[in-house]
Protein backbone atom coordinates (compact mmCIF):
# COMPACT_ATOMS: atom_id res chain seq x y z
CA UNK A 1 0.00 0.00 0.00
CA UNK A 2 2.67 2.16 -0.80
CA UNK A 3 2.30 5.95 -2.24
CA UNK A 4 4.59 7.52 -4.43
CA UNK A 5 4.96 10.97 -4.86
CA UNK A 6 7.24 13.10 -7.28
CA UNK A 7 7.93 16.62 -6.35
CA UNK A 8 9.03 18.02 -9.84
CA UNK A 9 6.19 16.64 -11.65
CA UNK A 10 3.73 19.27 -13.13
CA UNK A 11 0.83 16.92 -11.72
CA UNK A 12 -0.12 18.85 -8.41
CA UNK A 13 0.94 16.93 -5.36
CA UNK A 14 -2.97 16.24 -4.31
CA UNK A 15 -4.10 15.31 -7.84
CA UNK A 16 -1.08 12.81 -7.59
CA UNK A 17 -2.21 11.85 -4.03
CA UNK A 18 -6.16 11.13 -5.04
CA UNK A 19 -5.05 9.16 -8.60
CA UNK A 20 -2.81 7.03 -6.40
CA UNK A 21 -5.42 5.73 -3.70
CA UNK A 22 -8.12 5.45 -6.30
CA UNK A 23 -5.71 3.06 -7.99
CA UNK A 24 -4.82 1.06 -4.50
CA UNK A 25 -8.42 0.71 -4.14
CA UNK A 26 -9.06 -0.67 -8.23
CA UNK A 27 -6.42 -3.02 -7.49
CA UNK A 28 -7.94 -4.20 -4.11
CA UNK A 29 -5.39 -3.40 -1.81
CA UNK A 30 -7.80 -1.07 -0.12
CA UNK A 31 -11.67 -1.84 0.34
CA UNK A 32 -14.62 -0.24 0.94
CA UNK A 33 -15.00 0.37 5.28
CA UNK A 34 -11.03 0.55 5.56
CA UNK A 35 -9.91 3.59 7.08
CA UNK A 36 -7.68 5.74 5.71
CA UNK A 37 -4.38 7.42 7.39
CA UNK A 38 -5.82 10.75 9.37
CA UNK A 39 -4.21 14.01 7.25
CA UNK A 40 -1.68 14.48 9.92
CA UNK A 41 -0.27 11.41 9.99
CA UNK A 42 -0.20 10.67 6.08
CA UNK A 43 0.66 14.20 5.27
CA UNK A 44 4.06 13.70 7.86
CA UNK A 45 5.11 10.79 6.48
CA UNK A 46 5.34 12.49 2.81
CA UNK A 47 6.61 15.33 4.27
CA UNK A 48 3.93 17.42 2.35
CA UNK A 49 1.40 20.14 4.17
CA UNK A 50 -1.27 19.41 5.59
CA UNK A 51 -3.75 20.91 3.57
CA UNK A 52 -2.30 18.93 0.03
CA UNK A 53 -3.84 16.09 2.12
CA UNK A 54 -6.56 17.40 2.84
CA UNK A 55 -7.69 18.83 -0.25
CA UNK A 56 -7.28 15.02 -1.96
CA UNK A 57 -9.24 13.88 0.68
CA UNK A 58 -12.14 16.06 -0.39
CA UNK A 59 -11.73 15.95 -3.68
CA UNK A 60 -12.22 11.71 -3.17
CA UNK A 61 -15.21 12.55 -1.08
CA UNK A 62 -16.46 14.82 -3.73
CA UNK A 63 -16.22 11.71 -5.86
CA UNK A 64 -17.89 9.71 -4.10
CA UNK A 65 -15.31 7.16 -3.47
CA UNK A 66 -14.56 8.42 0.23
CA UNK A 67 -16.58 9.34 3.67
CA UNK A 68 -15.34 11.81 6.14
CA UNK A 69 -16.48 10.55 9.35
CA UNK A 70 -16.07 12.48 12.51
CA UNK A 71 -13.73 10.67 15.17
CA UNK A 72 -13.15 8.16 12.90
CA UNK A 73 -12.12 10.13 10.00
CA UNK A 74 -11.26 9.37 6.45
CA UNK A 75 -13.26 5.93 5.69
CA UNK A 76 -13.37 4.22 2.29
CA UNK A 77 -17.40 4.22 1.15
CA UNK A 78 -18.70 0.87 1.61
CA UNK A 79 -20.58 1.25 -1.53
CA UNK A 80 -18.51 1.44 -3.87
CA UNK A 81 -18.17 -0.75 -7.23
CA UNK A 82 -22.17 -1.07 -6.43
CA UNK A 83 -22.62 -0.20 -9.81
CA UNK A 84 -22.42 3.27 -11.05
CA UNK A 85 -24.94 6.16 -10.50
CA UNK A 86 -25.95 7.94 -13.14
CA UNK A 87 -24.23 11.64 -11.85
CA UNK A 88 -20.95 9.55 -11.78
CA UNK A 89 -21.14 8.07 -15.00
CA UNK A 90 -21.62 11.62 -16.62
CA UNK A 91 -18.89 12.66 -15.23
CA UNK A 92 -16.43 10.09 -16.04
CA UNK A 93 -17.63 10.55 -19.51
CA UNK A 94 -16.94 14.14 -19.38
CA UNK A 95 -13.20 13.31 -18.36
CA UNK A 96 -12.57 10.65 -20.53
CA UNK A 97 -13.88 12.18 -23.63
CA UNK A 98 -10.87 14.89 -24.13
CA UNK A 99 -8.33 12.14 -23.54
CA UNK A 100 -9.79 10.16 -26.50
CA UNK A 101 -9.77 12.91 -28.15
CA UNK A 102 -6.53 13.20 -27.69
CA UNK A 103 -5.44 9.94 -28.38
CA UNK A 104 -6.83 10.40 -31.86
CA UNK A 105 -5.85 13.75 -32.55
CA UNK A 106 -1.63 12.37 -32.27
CA UNK A 107 -2.27 9.50 -33.91
CA UNK A 108 -3.72 6.60 -32.27
CA UNK A 109 -6.88 4.64 -33.99
CA UNK A 110 -9.92 2.99 -31.97
CA UNK A 111 -8.39 -0.18 -32.44
CA UNK A 112 -5.01 1.13 -30.45
CA UNK A 113 -7.05 2.98 -27.66
CA UNK A 114 -9.21 -0.16 -26.96
CA UNK A 115 -5.85 -1.94 -26.94
CA UNK A 116 -4.59 0.36 -24.65
CA UNK A 117 -7.69 0.57 -22.25
CA UNK A 118 -7.55 -3.30 -22.16
CA UNK A 119 -4.24 -3.59 -21.13
CA UNK A 120 -4.61 -0.69 -18.59
CA UNK A 121 -7.44 -3.44 -17.20
CA UNK A 122 -5.78 -6.47 -16.91
CA UNK A 123 -3.10 -4.56 -15.71
CA UNK A 124 -5.29 -3.54 -12.59
CA UNK A 125 -6.62 -6.33 -12.21
CA UNK A 126 -3.25 -8.46 -11.81
CA UNK A 127 -1.90 -7.22 -8.32
CA UNK B 1 37.49 11.18 42.04
CA UNK B 2 36.44 14.10 39.63
CA UNK B 3 39.45 13.04 37.58
CA UNK B 4 38.36 10.12 36.75
CA UNK B 5 34.42 10.80 36.33
CA UNK B 6 36.41 13.20 33.26
CA UNK B 7 38.54 11.11 31.77
CA UNK B 8 35.63 8.10 31.30
CA UNK B 9 33.10 10.80 30.11
CA UNK B 10 36.11 12.25 28.24
CA UNK B 11 36.82 8.85 26.28
CA UNK B 12 33.15 8.30 25.78
CA UNK B 13 32.66 11.31 23.51
CA UNK B 14 35.70 10.59 21.83
CA UNK B 15 34.62 7.34 20.70
CA UNK B 16 31.34 8.06 20.19
CA UNK B 17 32.10 11.36 18.22
CA UNK B 18 34.62 9.65 16.05
CA UNK B 19 32.19 6.66 15.67
CA UNK B 20 29.33 9.18 14.32
CA UNK B 21 30.04 9.00 10.34
CA UNK B 22 29.63 5.21 10.51
CA UNK B 23 26.50 5.06 12.43
CA UNK B 24 25.03 6.82 10.06
CA UNK B 25 22.89 6.05 6.88
CA UNK B 26 25.01 6.27 3.51
CA UNK B 27 22.80 8.07 2.26
CA UNK B 28 23.23 11.33 4.02
CA UNK B 29 26.64 12.48 4.35
CA UNK B 30 27.65 15.30 6.40
CA UNK B 31 24.09 16.50 6.27
CA UNK B 32 24.37 16.36 2.52
CA UNK B 33 21.96 13.95 0.60
CA UNK B 34 23.85 11.87 -1.69
CA UNK B 35 22.29 9.08 -4.18
CA UNK B 36 22.08 5.91 -3.74
CA UNK B 37 24.75 5.53 -7.13
CA UNK B 38 27.49 7.73 -5.60
CA UNK B 39 27.42 6.64 -1.92
CA UNK B 40 30.34 4.64 -2.25
CA UNK B 41 32.42 7.42 -3.83
CA UNK B 42 36.19 7.49 -2.77
CA UNK B 43 36.05 10.65 -2.08
CA UNK B 44 33.44 10.57 1.03
CA UNK B 45 35.08 7.40 2.60
CA UNK B 46 37.89 9.57 2.93
CA UNK B 47 36.42 12.13 4.02
CA UNK B 48 34.50 9.85 6.47
CA UNK B 49 37.90 8.54 7.64
CA UNK B 50 39.54 11.78 7.82
CA UNK B 51 37.06 13.00 10.28
CA UNK B 52 37.56 10.15 12.61
CA UNK B 53 40.69 10.42 12.62
CA UNK B 54 41.12 13.56 13.75
CA UNK B 55 38.70 13.50 16.35
CA UNK B 56 40.28 10.20 17.82
CA UNK B 57 43.47 11.12 17.49
CA UNK B 58 43.35 15.07 18.76
CA UNK B 59 40.98 13.55 21.47
CA UNK B 60 43.37 10.82 22.78
CA UNK B 61 46.25 13.28 22.92
CA UNK B 62 44.20 15.73 25.04
CA UNK B 63 42.75 12.97 27.27
CA UNK B 64 46.55 12.09 27.82
CA UNK B 65 48.15 15.69 28.22
CA UNK B 66 45.23 16.10 31.01
CA UNK B 67 46.16 12.54 32.72
CA UNK B 68 49.58 13.61 33.16
CA UNK B 69 48.93 16.92 33.89
CA UNK B 70 46.43 16.46 36.66
CA UNK B 71 48.68 13.26 38.19
CA UNK B 72 51.98 15.01 38.82
CA UNK B 73 50.50 18.38 40.10
CA UNK B 74 49.15 19.09 43.47
CA UNK B 75 45.71 20.48 41.91
CA UNK B 76 42.69 22.20 43.51
CA UNK B 77 39.36 19.96 42.89
CA UNK B 78 38.15 22.95 40.62
CA UNK B 79 41.28 23.00 38.54
CA UNK B 80 40.70 19.73 37.67
CA UNK B 81 37.35 20.25 36.80
CA UNK B 82 37.56 23.29 34.91
CA UNK B 83 39.88 21.78 32.77
CA UNK B 84 38.23 18.49 32.48
CA UNK B 85 35.35 20.79 31.09
CA UNK B 86 37.29 22.86 28.78
CA UNK B 87 38.70 19.83 26.83
CA UNK B 88 35.05 18.27 26.61
CA UNK B 89 34.33 22.13 25.16
CA UNK B 90 37.25 21.90 23.12
CA UNK B 91 36.55 18.73 21.63
CA UNK B 92 32.68 19.24 20.70
CA UNK B 93 34.11 22.12 18.84
CA UNK B 94 36.26 20.61 17.15
CA UNK B 95 34.05 17.95 15.97
CA UNK B 96 31.46 20.95 15.13
CA UNK B 97 34.29 22.35 12.87
CA UNK B 98 35.58 19.84 11.03
CA UNK B 99 31.63 18.74 10.25
CA UNK B 100 30.61 21.88 8.73
CA UNK B 101 34.07 21.79 6.74
CA UNK B 102 33.09 18.76 5.54
CA UNK B 103 29.42 19.97 4.83
CA UNK B 104 30.87 22.11 2.88
CA UNK B 105 32.93 20.06 0.91
CA UNK B 106 30.38 17.43 0.31
CA UNK B 107 27.97 20.08 -1.40
CA UNK B 108 30.73 21.40 -3.07
CA UNK B 109 31.58 17.67 -4.48
CA UNK B 110 27.93 16.63 -5.03
CA UNK B 111 26.96 20.23 -7.17
CA UNK B 112 30.05 19.77 -9.46
CA UNK B 113 29.41 16.64 -10.40
CA UNK B 114 25.52 17.23 -10.53
CA UNK B 115 24.90 14.07 -8.63
CA UNK B 116 21.31 12.81 -8.49
CA UNK B 117 20.71 15.28 -11.34
CA UNK B 118 18.79 12.67 -14.15
CA UNK B 119 16.74 11.17 -11.31
CA UNK B 120 13.53 11.69 -10.25
CA UNK B 121 12.86 12.85 -6.82
CA UNK B 122 9.77 11.00 -5.48
CA UNK B 123 8.25 11.25 -1.44
CA UNK B 124 6.86 7.84 -0.48
CA UNK B 125 4.66 6.66 2.04
CA UNK B 126 3.20 3.26 3.08
CA UNK B 127 -0.83 3.51 4.31
CA UNK B 128 0.59 0.65 6.75
CA UNK B 129 2.98 2.13 8.27
CA UNK B 130 1.24 3.96 11.57
CA UNK B 131 -0.32 0.50 12.28
CA UNK B 132 3.07 -1.08 12.64
CA UNK B 133 4.53 1.10 14.77
CA UNK B 134 6.11 -0.41 17.98
CA UNK B 135 6.41 3.10 19.89
CA UNK B 136 6.18 2.98 23.79
CA UNK B 137 2.25 3.93 24.16
CA UNK B 138 2.68 7.70 26.33
CA UNK B 139 1.11 6.70 29.13
CA UNK B 140 3.90 4.65 29.98
CA UNK B 141 5.23 7.81 30.54
CA UNK B 142 2.95 8.94 32.83
CA UNK B 143 3.73 6.14 35.34
CA UNK B 144 6.93 7.51 36.63
CA UNK B 145 5.30 10.70 37.90
CA UNK B 146 3.60 7.89 40.00
CA UNK B 147 6.33 7.53 41.85
CA UNK B 148 6.61 11.39 42.23
CA UNK B 149 3.60 11.48 43.94
CA UNK B 150 4.04 8.66 46.00
CA UNK B 151 7.18 10.69 47.29
CA UNK B 152 5.48 13.94 47.47
CA UNK B 153 2.95 12.08 50.13
CA UNK B 154 5.72 10.94 51.91
CA UNK B 155 8.02 14.09 51.93
CA UNK B 156 4.65 16.30 53.33
CA UNK B 157 4.22 13.40 56.07
CA UNK B 158 8.00 13.59 56.99
CA UNK B 159 7.46 17.26 57.06
CA UNK B 160 8.01 17.99 60.94
CA UNK B 161 10.89 15.28 61.11
CA UNK B 162 13.25 17.46 58.11
CA UNK B 163 15.90 19.02 59.09
CA UNK B 164 16.20 22.83 59.30
CA UNK B 165 18.78 23.64 56.50
CA UNK B 166 17.79 21.39 53.29
CA UNK B 167 20.83 20.03 51.21
CA UNK B 168 20.68 21.97 47.75
CA UNK B 169 24.17 20.76 46.45
CA UNK B 170 26.71 17.84 46.34
CA UNK B 171 29.96 17.26 45.85
CA UNK B 172 31.47 15.17 43.79
CA UNK B 173 31.66 12.50 46.37
CA UNK B 174 28.19 12.45 47.40
CA UNK B 175 28.07 15.07 50.77
CA UNK B 176 26.05 18.04 50.39
CA UNK B 177 27.91 21.25 50.15
CA UNK B 178 25.50 24.14 50.10
CA UNK B 179 21.86 24.35 51.84
CA UNK B 180 18.32 26.26 51.94
CA UNK B 181 16.34 27.20 54.75
CA UNK B 182 13.33 24.42 55.28
CA UNK B 183 10.45 25.77 53.88
CA UNK B 184 7.29 23.61 52.13
CA UNK B 185 8.55 24.76 48.46
CA UNK B 186 12.67 23.54 49.00
CA UNK B 187 11.53 20.80 50.89
CA UNK B 188 9.66 19.81 47.33
CA UNK B 189 11.88 21.76 44.95
CA UNK B 190 13.72 18.58 43.18
CA UNK B 191 10.32 16.40 43.51
CA UNK B 192 9.24 19.51 41.21
CA UNK B 193 12.31 19.22 38.70
CA UNK B 194 11.46 16.07 38.64
CA UNK B 195 8.05 16.29 37.39
CA UNK B 196 8.66 18.61 34.92
CA UNK B 197 11.20 16.31 33.46
CA UNK B 198 8.65 13.84 33.40
CA UNK B 199 6.66 15.44 31.88
CA UNK B 200 9.13 16.63 29.31
CA UNK B 201 9.52 13.16 28.34
CA UNK B 202 6.19 12.46 28.07
CA UNK B 203 5.72 15.48 25.34
CA UNK B 204 8.44 14.29 23.83
CA UNK B 205 6.92 10.83 23.07
CA UNK B 206 4.13 11.88 22.34
CA UNK B 207 5.24 14.73 19.82
CA UNK B 208 8.10 12.00 18.47
CA UNK B 209 4.93 9.52 17.87
CA UNK B 210 3.31 11.67 15.52
CA UNK B 211 6.15 12.64 13.29
CA UNK B 212 6.40 10.83 9.92
CA UNK B 213 7.57 7.52 8.86
CA UNK B 214 9.58 8.90 5.90
CA UNK B 215 10.66 5.53 3.36
CA UNK B 216 13.52 5.78 0.73
CA UNK B 217 12.40 5.20 -2.53
CA UNK B 218 14.89 2.79 -3.52
CA UNK B 219 15.15 0.61 -0.32
CA UNK B 220 11.23 0.58 0.88
CA UNK B 221 11.00 -2.21 2.79
CA UNK B 222 14.64 -1.93 4.41
CA UNK B 223 13.68 1.70 5.28
CA UNK B 224 10.46 1.10 6.54
CA UNK B 225 12.11 -1.80 8.99
CA UNK B 226 15.04 0.44 10.20
CA UNK B 227 12.65 3.23 10.43
CA UNK B 228 10.44 1.66 12.62
CA UNK B 229 13.02 0.07 14.59
CA UNK B 230 14.52 3.47 15.07
CA UNK B 231 11.14 4.55 16.41
CA UNK B 232 10.93 1.66 18.55
CA UNK B 233 14.26 1.61 20.23
CA UNK B 234 14.13 5.54 20.65
CA UNK B 235 10.93 5.42 22.88
CA UNK B 236 12.64 2.83 24.89
CA UNK B 237 15.66 4.59 25.48
CA UNK B 238 13.48 8.14 26.27
CA UNK B 239 11.34 5.27 28.92
CA UNK B 240 15.17 4.55 30.25
CA UNK B 241 16.18 7.62 30.96
CA UNK B 242 13.06 8.55 32.24
CA UNK B 243 13.05 5.38 34.55
CA UNK B 244 16.72 6.58 35.85
CA UNK B 245 16.21 9.85 36.70
CA UNK B 246 13.56 8.85 38.71
CA UNK B 247 15.67 6.37 40.53
CA UNK B 248 17.99 8.83 41.01
CA UNK B 249 16.24 11.96 42.54
CA UNK B 250 14.07 9.43 44.40
CA UNK B 251 17.44 8.23 45.92
CA UNK B 252 18.65 11.95 46.41
CA UNK B 253 14.77 13.03 48.39
CA UNK B 254 15.07 10.08 50.32
CA UNK B 255 18.63 11.67 51.31
CA UNK B 256 17.18 14.55 52.15
CA UNK B 257 14.19 13.01 54.24
CA UNK B 258 16.29 10.74 56.34
CA UNK B 259 19.82 12.90 56.35
CA UNK B 260 22.13 10.77 54.77
CA UNK B 261 22.56 7.02 54.40
CA UNK B 262 25.46 7.04 56.53
CA UNK B 263 27.82 5.20 54.32
CA UNK B 264 29.88 7.88 52.53
CA UNK B 265 31.56 5.22 49.75
CA UNK B 266 27.86 4.73 48.65
CA UNK B 267 27.24 8.02 48.25
CA UNK B 268 29.47 8.79 46.10
CA UNK B 269 28.75 5.94 44.23
CA UNK B 270 24.81 6.15 42.92
CA UNK B 271 25.90 9.10 40.69
CA UNK B 272 28.82 7.34 39.15
CA UNK B 273 26.67 4.26 39.23
CA UNK B 274 24.32 6.65 37.11
CA UNK B 275 26.67 7.98 35.11
CA UNK B 276 28.05 4.96 33.87
CA UNK B 277 24.99 3.00 33.28
CA UNK B 278 23.69 6.26 31.31
CA UNK B 279 26.96 6.37 29.07
CA UNK B 280 27.01 2.44 28.62
CA UNK B 281 23.16 2.56 27.66
CA UNK B 282 23.65 5.44 25.24
CA UNK B 283 26.81 4.14 23.46
CA UNK B 284 24.62 0.40 22.93
CA UNK B 285 21.72 2.61 21.35
CA UNK B 286 23.79 4.42 19.17
CA UNK B 287 25.70 1.25 17.85
CA UNK B 288 22.99 -0.93 17.72
CA UNK B 289 20.11 1.20 16.41
CA UNK B 290 22.33 4.20 14.03
CA UNK B 291 20.90 7.25 12.38
CA UNK B 292 17.20 6.04 11.48
CA UNK B 293 17.52 2.37 12.16
CA UNK B 294 20.94 2.68 9.63
CA UNK B 295 22.71 -0.17 11.50
CA UNK B 296 20.01 -2.69 11.82
CA UNK B 297 20.22 -5.18 9.17
CA UNK B 298 17.45 -6.15 6.91
CA UNK B 299 17.00 -9.08 4.94
CA UNK B 300 14.03 -7.66 2.80
CA UNK B 301 14.53 -8.51 -0.73
CA UNK B 302 14.48 -4.97 -2.97
CA UNK B 303 12.84 -4.32 -6.46
CA UNK B 304 15.60 -1.76 -8.21
CA UNK B 305 14.64 1.36 -8.36
CA UNK B 306 17.55 3.41 -10.15
CA UNK B 307 15.84 5.81 -11.43
CA UNK B 308 14.23 7.57 -8.81
CA UNK B 309 15.81 9.08 -5.61
CA UNK B 310 14.32 10.44 -2.26
CA UNK B 311 13.52 14.00 -2.32
CA UNK B 312 16.28 15.89 -1.75
CA UNK B 313 15.37 17.99 1.19
CA UNK B 314 18.81 19.88 2.12
CA UNK B 315 17.00 22.72 1.63
CA UNK B 316 15.46 22.67 4.99
CA UNK B 317 18.60 21.86 6.51
CA UNK B 318 19.89 24.90 7.50
CA UNK B 319 23.92 24.36 7.82
CA UNK B 320 23.31 20.56 8.06
CA UNK B 321 22.31 20.88 10.87
CA UNK B 322 19.12 22.89 11.54
CA UNK B 323 15.82 21.73 10.15
CA UNK B 324 13.38 24.38 9.34
CA UNK B 325 10.31 23.28 7.19
CA UNK B 326 6.76 24.84 7.59
CA UNK B 327 5.19 22.39 5.55
CA UNK B 328 6.31 19.16 7.15
CA UNK B 329 3.68 18.59 10.25
CA UNK B 330 6.48 16.33 12.15
CA UNK B 331 7.65 18.66 15.45
CA UNK B 332 10.53 16.09 15.77
CA UNK B 333 12.39 14.66 12.50
CA UNK B 334 14.95 12.17 12.74
CA UNK B 335 18.68 14.15 12.76
CA UNK B 336 20.56 14.78 10.07
CA UNK B 337 24.04 13.93 11.88
CA UNK B 338 23.86 12.11 14.69
CA UNK B 339 21.38 9.56 16.42
CA UNK B 340 18.31 10.29 17.62
CA UNK B 341 15.72 13.57 17.47
CA UNK B 342 15.97 17.06 15.67
CA UNK B 343 13.36 19.89 15.83
CA UNK B 344 11.85 21.10 13.49
CA UNK B 345 11.71 24.53 13.56
CA UNK B 346 9.50 25.75 10.99
CA UNK B 347 6.87 24.12 13.81
CA UNK B 348 7.07 26.52 16.57
CA UNK B 349 5.34 23.89 18.97
CA UNK B 350 8.35 21.77 19.89
CA UNK B 351 10.47 24.39 20.97
CA UNK B 352 8.38 26.40 22.48
CA UNK B 353 7.52 23.20 24.41
CA UNK B 354 10.92 22.19 25.80
CA UNK B 355 12.08 26.19 25.85
CA UNK B 356 9.09 26.56 28.84
CA UNK B 357 10.33 22.81 30.43
CA UNK B 358 13.71 24.12 30.85
CA UNK B 359 12.31 27.49 31.69
CA UNK B 360 10.14 25.54 34.81
CA UNK B 361 13.63 23.34 36.06
CA UNK B 362 15.47 27.02 35.92
CA UNK B 363 13.49 29.41 37.91
CA UNK B 364 12.36 25.85 40.35
CA UNK B 365 16.41 25.47 40.84
CA UNK B 366 16.80 29.64 41.49
CA UNK B 367 14.33 30.17 43.77
CA UNK B 368 15.23 27.24 46.32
Amino acid sequence: MLIQIETSSDIPIYTQLSNQLIELIARDQLKGGDVLPSVRSLASDLGVNMHTVNKSYHELERKGIIRIVPKSGAVINPSIRDGISQEHRLRIVEELKPIIAEAIVLGMNAEDIQQLASSILSDMKEE
Amino acid sequence: MSLSIFLITLAFIILLQSAIPFLLKGSIVFGVTIPEQHMKERAISSYKRFYSATILITGFLALIVYFLWAKNRTLSEDQVVFAGLAIQFGILFLCMIMYLYFHAKTTKLKRTHKWGAGLKPVRIADLASHAKDEMLPSYMFALPALITAGLLVYTASQYSQLPAMIPTHWDIDGQPDAFSQKTSFSAISLLLILLVIQGMMFGINVMTKRSGIKLTSAKKKSSQVQQLAFRKYSSWFLFFTTVLITILFGFIQLVIIQGGMGNAAFMAAVPLGFLSIMLIVTAVYAFKVGQGGSRIQVTAEEEETMDTTFVDDDQYWKAGIFYVNKNDPSIFVEKRFGVGWAINFGNPIGYIFLLVSILLILLISFFI
